[in-house]
């Protein structure tokens, strides 16, 4: 049984939703916490069978009232669990934190998370320890995280018991304290967050606070606490930088209270970890923040020590501190100091390079006193970070590329703000930028490649103005693509990626126009074919661009298919081929054709003739006939034609299109994927079941009735399937280049594996302003059980793409899988019931798979007799006194399992007698009819 | 590959009240891992180029990175650490509002998170930072019950525990009032000691050429164990330099430090040498927790390093000439624990014919034939000077590593030794200044050693076209608490820098 937990909680814990479509929240929920009950169970799988619950509460308890229950079956675990076992005990402590909180039990202020609260409280304060034994004191500490928690997500929850808190903080001596403290401080800023928000709240208020020893918040006083949930504000973070602004407190200068309980947290803050300390002093600078009597000051004593630390934690709430409170506490020269320790813990040997690389980042966002722009989420160099301060965080070879890229941001801003195009600075970058080229051009790792095109389009970002450089650039480039062709998918991204985000800057064209230079330059001997097709990519993307020349690219493929004509043409290599074509398709829309008609014609014809491979020997053929034949008009009509409709995007296409690989092929042989839905099953109203046709037949008798019933199922495939209708219809909001779709081919593929895979489905068409398509799904269940499938499709758009796309999930419903009794038609109503009447009497004993169950809900007669017409009338079996009292009904469900009701009511109360001969059925019939019941109960009310 | 991970629900609560319409559900495992991977450029090893994955663009802004997930959302921010086969990653809570998206540096929980992980690497892969496969996979299955006790609610308060689980806390005498700190996990009985050890490490490049200056460093760590009865004793250290010795600057100290002068930090590597500087005596007032820690760091400017080396290659027909001097600085005293040179070729055959000489120590050549490994044993010889010279003929079968770096002439010799009971910059530790203030007075003994050390002590072949500014830092080093009496045993293994 435990291996048998230890595989359901992994594969739990792997795929939630996975596993929750075998079974339902509720059975896993309340399977678990029997087994949580059970005493022969080990503790150490108790602890596991907790994880679930810890981990996703939400799933598994998705309304408060389901959260309320499960944490008073927990609790009641907890009463009933010895105190040896601690461990299951925290965990069990930490759960309940988990479902109260989750499901909203705690904002809703609910009994269960009163007793909780009580029982935490009391586990805090009892302190009597017997000698030498520390479990307890786990079970205290987990009890204040608890505590922590729940405050942290309902703030104000522990506002009335500050004196309670601080005096557990200051009797403790153990390691404990540490929680209390955490928790006072905590409780105490939210419970001043929440006097600022009190019209009219002062020094008296907080000093009843700060005394203040009532009960848990909403328990005393509901309306002076406003305690709302969905205050975001609240939980966040009060500390924002010069911009944020934060709500006051006014106390004038008497605040003792306030100032000793301060006095004490910080004199007591050293006993701490360095990760409390930092808590700790981000609260407290959120209090003081909020408390202008208490001057900044009060922090002093601590701040050389912060500032010394190695600690990345207490470093960080410092400059947190300097964030809030700015030159009240640090002075110009502390100002100076932490930016010059920055810049060294940016770059000391001894620390980790995560923390050196956070430092960084640090000092482009670095609080200063009088910040000259206003605080947005833009990286800026402080005013005092000069470029020689920056010196020490020149990038350098040796540097991983991560903090290579940093450095290199961090020196382009600097040097940006200096403005001075001419200084060393920034030929040290470039040189730099062109070292790394060097290793790129020795046979970099793929990592140095990659690097070295970020660094390089950093720079470009930051430099592109300063022609020098940008020209420089260009030029090494060009000559390290000639050595590294493979490198044309880096290069071509850096040309794409700068023509899109520097769209003033035409520095890529002259990238592009060395390219062109330095390939159609090489001597044809000379060209290896593999090296080919890159010349060709990088050809294609050339002639892209109206303002580059193309005649010297068509001297080159001119060259490279008469002059080779011995190995490229006759090799008759199709991806070359559609290369070519895809540079002279491109070359034919370019606006300076006219003066490239002749050679290009050339190249055509010759290709035409001679290339080994007859596609291209077509599309060539093609391309001249155009050439020739068409005017420059018609051309392009044929070959682009953005088709002004829609968004501009939509182009449509020809079969020409398909020749040019580099846009044309990809695009209309790509699959393309679109960002969301496009159109939906949605489930088709269904029609009345078929009525059994009402014959009178010759009675027989029971037994052989039954006998024939089942003898259907020896026939293979009888009665085992489910047909559903769905209309296929478009999502909302629409978008244009969807109006029209084209052979939609539908696909399923189910999430467990209660179903026999189900057939694709083809829609010869979907027009939006169109009847929706009736779809029907045939499902062939193994078990009936309900299931979530996912479907997608595949489509042609009007442009002549094809799409994938994802569809919603269609949900098969428990009641979806119910079939009216699959009886031979010439059967009579008799029958039927006879049938009903021994199935019954089978079940009844409760054999094998079989069993009965109850279910009562309040309904008078009149809903329950609207219920069952609205519900289960396909399903009636009709009584043979016909004005009975009693309703009843045979549902069938394929493959061969029954679920047979016998549905009476008594005074208000319905009964649902059930009987099924697979018991398995019974939980998904509960919340069945749990939820038809209450759905009318509503109404009703 | 295995995956360990832990959700905090109720983190993930406030996490979707604070975000409000922004949230981002975390996916599940298999997505977010594979996600991660992308982002941290390890997908698809095989492909030159992945668009997702190269886009120059895209500029990963570690330690925070951010996760694309399907149409526009985007999982940020994720701190990752990688280290051999470990990533850990987590996902703090960003607690201020996340439109426009805040920086990393406004967010507390960044660096709690950094702290976290840097726990969380050190309890898996140890002091050493190596593990095999079975280690690594045990200390990974302990993770989740560690977890529930450091961090139970996604909050991590406690600091974790080096060795395997976290200790019970052990009760205080009932007679003490005194509070025990929380990074204190229990208390000492027994003969008080107090170990205190300076390790200086010196970095250097050396380029042989006017046109490219050298450069050096040096840092020093003081690490101690202490041994002290009593719930919060006192113990000062006090470090001190020579009359000339230049003032100690970028100095780090441990938490556990309860005060500090100010005149001790101000001095910075930063600023110019300023003849004003402070320059000691440095004293630090603590009170040590149990475990060995690093009380505090510093680096120092020393005006020569320790070795001046040269290294001249030159092609011949079939062969390479080498010749290496190694020169000793007079100041530095001429007793090694050991001393090695080495001098790897790259982007070559294996060597088949080495023929060597050397003025004083031993040569070896590699198993795999593409290094040489000159041991300088303990003592230069009078002239404080060694050389080596002679010719290889590298026309082995198989090829040797390669290296972007390392190509035609350009190589680099790399310095690995260990000077006990010096340190370069004179820095010590007196006897008489450790002060211990202890309830119960008990005898101390203090026992001091320093050493100096070299990690990337390089000469490089003036070929190199490159400009070395630094080098990348090294892992701290972990502290034996073992050899505190004989002089720290440096685990330095000889092996390649870093990123060659």
């Amino acid at each position: 049984m435990a291996t048998n937990w230890t595989e359901r909680i992994r594969a739990f814990c792997c795929s939630p939703s996975g596993f929750l479509t075998e079974t339902s929240p509720d059975t896993f929920l309340s399977e678990l916490l029997r087994e949580l009950r059970d005493d022969r169970v080990s503790y150490g799988v108790k602890v596991l069978l907790l994880s679930p619950l810890c981990e996703y509460p939400t799933l598994l308890c998705s309304s408060e009232s389901a959260g309320e229950e499960t944490a008073l079956d927990l609790m009641s675990v907890f009463t009933q669990c010895p105190s040896r076992f601690s461990q299951f005990r925290c965990h069990l402590l930490v759960a309940l934190t988990g479902v109260l909180v989750c499901s909203s039990c705690v904002n809703g202020h609910s009994r269960a998370a009163l007793d909780f609260l009580d029982l935490l409280l009391r586990m805090a304060r009892d302190a009597s320890d017997p000698p030498g034994e520390g479990t307890r004191r786990l079970l205290r500490a987990t009890a204040c995280d608890c505590l922590r928690e729940m405050e942290a997500s309902c703030p104000g929850l522990l506002s009335q018991r500050l004196e309670l808190l601080a005096g557990l903080r200051q009797l403790e001596t153990s390691r404990l304290h540490q929680a209390f403290g955490v928790l006072q401080i905590l409780a105490l800023r939210n419970a001043v967050y929440q006097l600022t928000k009190q019209a009219g709240a002062g020094a008296a208020h907080l000093k009843a606070l700060l005394g203040g020893n009532g009960s848990v918040a909403w328990e005393a006083d509901q309306e002076a606490v406003h305690m709302d949930a969905t205050d975001a504000a609240m939980l966040s973070s009060l500390i924002l930088g010069p911009m944020g602004r934060v709500p006051t407190l006014h106390t004038g200068p008497d605040c003792k209270e306030l100032r000793s309980v301060l006095s004490s947290l910080l004199e007591e803050s050293y006993l701490l970890t360095p990760l409390c300390q930092a808590a700790l002093f981000h609260r407290l600078t959120e209090v003081v923040a909020m408390v202008p009597g208490i001057p900044p000051a009060v922090f002093r004593a601590q701040l050389l020590r912060l500032l010394g630390t190695n600690e990345v934690c207490l470093l960080h709430v410092t400059l947190l501190m300097k964030c809030g409170f700015t030159d009240s506490l640090f002075s110009a020269e502390d100002e100076a100091f932490l930016l010059k320790r920055l810049v060294v813990l940016s770059q000391h040997p001894l620390l980790s390079s995560p923390e050196k690389l956070f430092y960084m980042d640090c000092i482009l966002h670095f609080p200063e006193n009088r910040p000259i722009s206003c605080g947005d989420s833009d990286e800026a160099p402080p005013v005092l970070l000069t470029p020689q301060l920056a010196s020490v965080l020149l990038p350098s070879v040796f540097n991983d590329s991560a903090t290579l890229l940093s450095r290199l941001n961090l020196q382009a801003l600097v040097f940006l703000e200096e403005g001075d195009e001419e200084s060393r600075g920034l030929a040290y970058i470039y040189d730099h930028l062109a070292a790394l080229l060097h290793i790129v051009d020795r046979g970099g790792s793929r990592d140095i490649v990659v690097t070295f095109f970020r660094a390089a389009f950093l720079f470009l970002f930051y430099f592109h103005h300063v022609e020098r450089y940008a020209t420089c650039l260009s030029e090494q480039l060009c000559h390290l693509y000639l050595q590294h062709t493979r490198l044309a998918p880096h290069i071509l991204n850096l040309v794409n990626q700068t023509q899109e985000r520097l769209p003033e800057c035409k520095w890529f064209v002259g990238l592009l126009q060395g390219l062109q230079r330095v390939i159609t330059r090489v001597p044809f001997g000379q060209l290896p074919l593999h090296d080919l097709s890159s010349h060709l990519k990088v050809l294609d993307r050339v002639a892209e661009e109206e303002e580059i020349c193309q005649r010297s690219s068509l001297c080159f493929l001119s060259t490279i298919v008469t002059q080779t004509s011995s190995s490229l043409c006759t090799s008759g290599d199709w991806r070359l081929g559609n290369g070519l074509l895809g540079v002279c398709r491109r070359v034919l829309l370019h606006p300076n054709l006219d003066s490239m008609l002749i050679p290009l014609a050339d190249i055509l014809q010759h290709l035409a003739f001679h290339y080994g491979d007859t596609d291209i020997r077509d599309h060539a053929r093609l391309y001249y006939t155009f050439l020739t034949m068409l005017s420059r008009e018609k051309l392009s009509a044929v070959l682009v034609q953005s088709a002004a409709e829609g968004g501009g995007q939509v182009k449509k296409r020809t079969l020409s299109c398909v020749m040019a690989e580099s846009e044309g092929l990809t695009n209309t042989l790509t699959v393309h994927q679109t960002e969301k839905p496009i159109f939906q099953l949605t489930e088709a109203l269904p029609g009345p079941h078929q009525e059994a046709e009402n014959l009178q037949l010759n009675q027989e008798d029971e037994y052989k009735t039954l006998e024939c019933y089942r003898a259907q199922f020896s026939k293979s495939g009888f009665a085992s399937l489910i047909v559903l209708k769905y209309h296929l219809t478009h999502t909302e909001p629409h978008d244009p280049r969807f109006e029209q779709l084209f052979s939609i081919q539908l696909h399923f593929s189910l999430t467990d594996d209660h179903y026999e895979e189900l057939q694709d489905i083809s829609v010869p068409c979907l027009f939006r302003q169109g009847p929706p398509p009736v779809v029907q799904l045939t499902l062939k269940p193994r078990r009936p059980y309900p299931t979530t499938i996912h479907a997608s499709a595949i489509f042609t758009s009007k442009d002549g793409l094809t799409w994938h796309t994802a569809m919603p999930d269609i949900h098969v419903a428990f009641q979806q899988v119910f079939l009216p009794l699959p009886a031979p038609p010439t059967w009579s109503r008799a029958s039927t019931r006879d049938v009903f009447e021994c199935l019954w009497d089978e079940m009844r004993h409760e054999t094998g798979e079989s069993c009965i169950s109850l279910f009562c809900c309040q309904l008078g007669e009149a809903a329950l007799k609207a219920l069952v017409e609205k519900h289960f009338h396909s399903f009636l079996v009709p009584d043979p006194l016909e004005e009975a009292a009693e309703f009843r009904a045979l549902l069938f469900l394929p493959p061969k399992s029954h679920m047979l009701l016998k549905i009476g009511s008594t005074e208000d109360a319905a009964h649902f007698n059930m009987a099924t001969d697979d018991c398995r059925l019974l939980p998904q019939m509960n919340s069945y009819l749990l939820k038809v019941t209450s759905s009318l109960e509503n109404s009703v009310s | 590959m295995r995956l360990s991970n832990r959700r905090f629900s109720t983190v993930e609560h406030r996490a979707k009240i604070m975000a409000g319409s922004s949230y981002v559900a975390v996916p599940e495992d298999r997505i977010l891992l594979k996600l991660l991977l992308t982002e941290l450029g390890l997908s698809s090893p095989n492909k030159p180029y992945v668009a997702d994955r190269d886009d120059c663009l895209y500029r990963p802004r570690s330690p925070a990175v951010e996760l694309r997930l399907n149409g526009k959302a985007t999982l940020w921010p994720v701190l990752a650490i990688s280290q051999g086969p470990l990533i850990l990653a987590c996902l703090p809570l960003v607690d201020i509002p996340s439109e426009p998206r805040p920086p990393l540096a406004s967010l507390l929980s960044v660096s709690q998170g950094l702290t976290f992980l840097a726990g969380l690497q050190t309890f898996v892969l140890g002091s050493g930072g190596k593990l095999d496969r079975e280690g690594l996979d045990s200390r990974v299955a302990m993770l989740p019950p560690l977890l529930l006790q450091v961090c139970p609610l996604g909050t991590p308060l406690d600091t974790i525990p080096l060795a395997g689980t976290p200790t019970a806390p052990t009760a205080p005498t009932s007679t003490v009032t005194q509070k025990q700190p929380a990074w204190k996990t229990g208390l000492y009985r027994g003969r008080a000691s107090v170990n205190v050890a300076v390790v200086e490490t010196v970095r250097s490049m050396q380029y042989g050429n006017q046109s490219r200056q050298d450069t050096w460093d040096v840092y020093g760590t003081v690490t101690c164990k202490c041994e002290v009865e009593g719930v919060l004793p006192n113990v000062t250290v006090t470090l001190t330099l020579p009359p000339n010795g230049s003032p100690l600057q970028d100095i780090l100290v441990h938490p556990c430090v309860t005060s500090l002068d100010s005149s001790i930090l101000t001095t910075s590597s930063v600023d110019g040498a300023d003849g004003s500087a402070f320059s000691g005596p440095y004293k630090f007032p603590f009170s040590p927790p149990l475990e060995p820690f690093r009380l505090c760091s510093y680096t120092s400017q020393v005006p020569v390093p320790p070795i001046l080396g040269s290294y001249q290659l030159k092609a011949e027909e079939n062969n390479l000439r080498v010749s290496v001097s190694l020169k000793l600085h007079e100041s530095v005293k001429n007793s090694f624990e050991y001393c090695e040179a080495h001098l790897p070729f790259f982007n070559r055959n294996q060597m088949a014919v080495a023929d060597v000489k050397v003025s004083s120590g031993q040569l070896d050549v590699s198993k795999e034939k593409n290094l040489l490994v000159w041991a300088l044993g303990q003592k230069f010889p009078k002239s404080r000077e060694v050389t080596l010279d002679g010719k290889i003929t590298f026309s082995g079968s198989s090829r040797g590593p390669s290296d972007p770096l390392c190509t035609g002439l350009t190589a680099y010799i790399k310095l690995y030794l260990r000077v006990p009971d010096t340190t370069l910059s004179g820095c010590c530790v007196d006897q008489h200044s450790v002060q211990v203030y202890s309830s119960a007075k008990p005898r101390i003994s203090t026992c001091k050693s320093r050493a100096m050390i070299s990690k990337h002590f390089l000469c490089f072949y003036p070929y190199v076209k490159l400009k070395v500014v630094s080098l990348c830092g090294p892992q701290p080093e972990n502290f034996s608490p073992k050899s505190t009496t004989s002089g720290i045993q440096l685990a330095q293994p000889p092996c390649p820098p870093d990123r060659w």
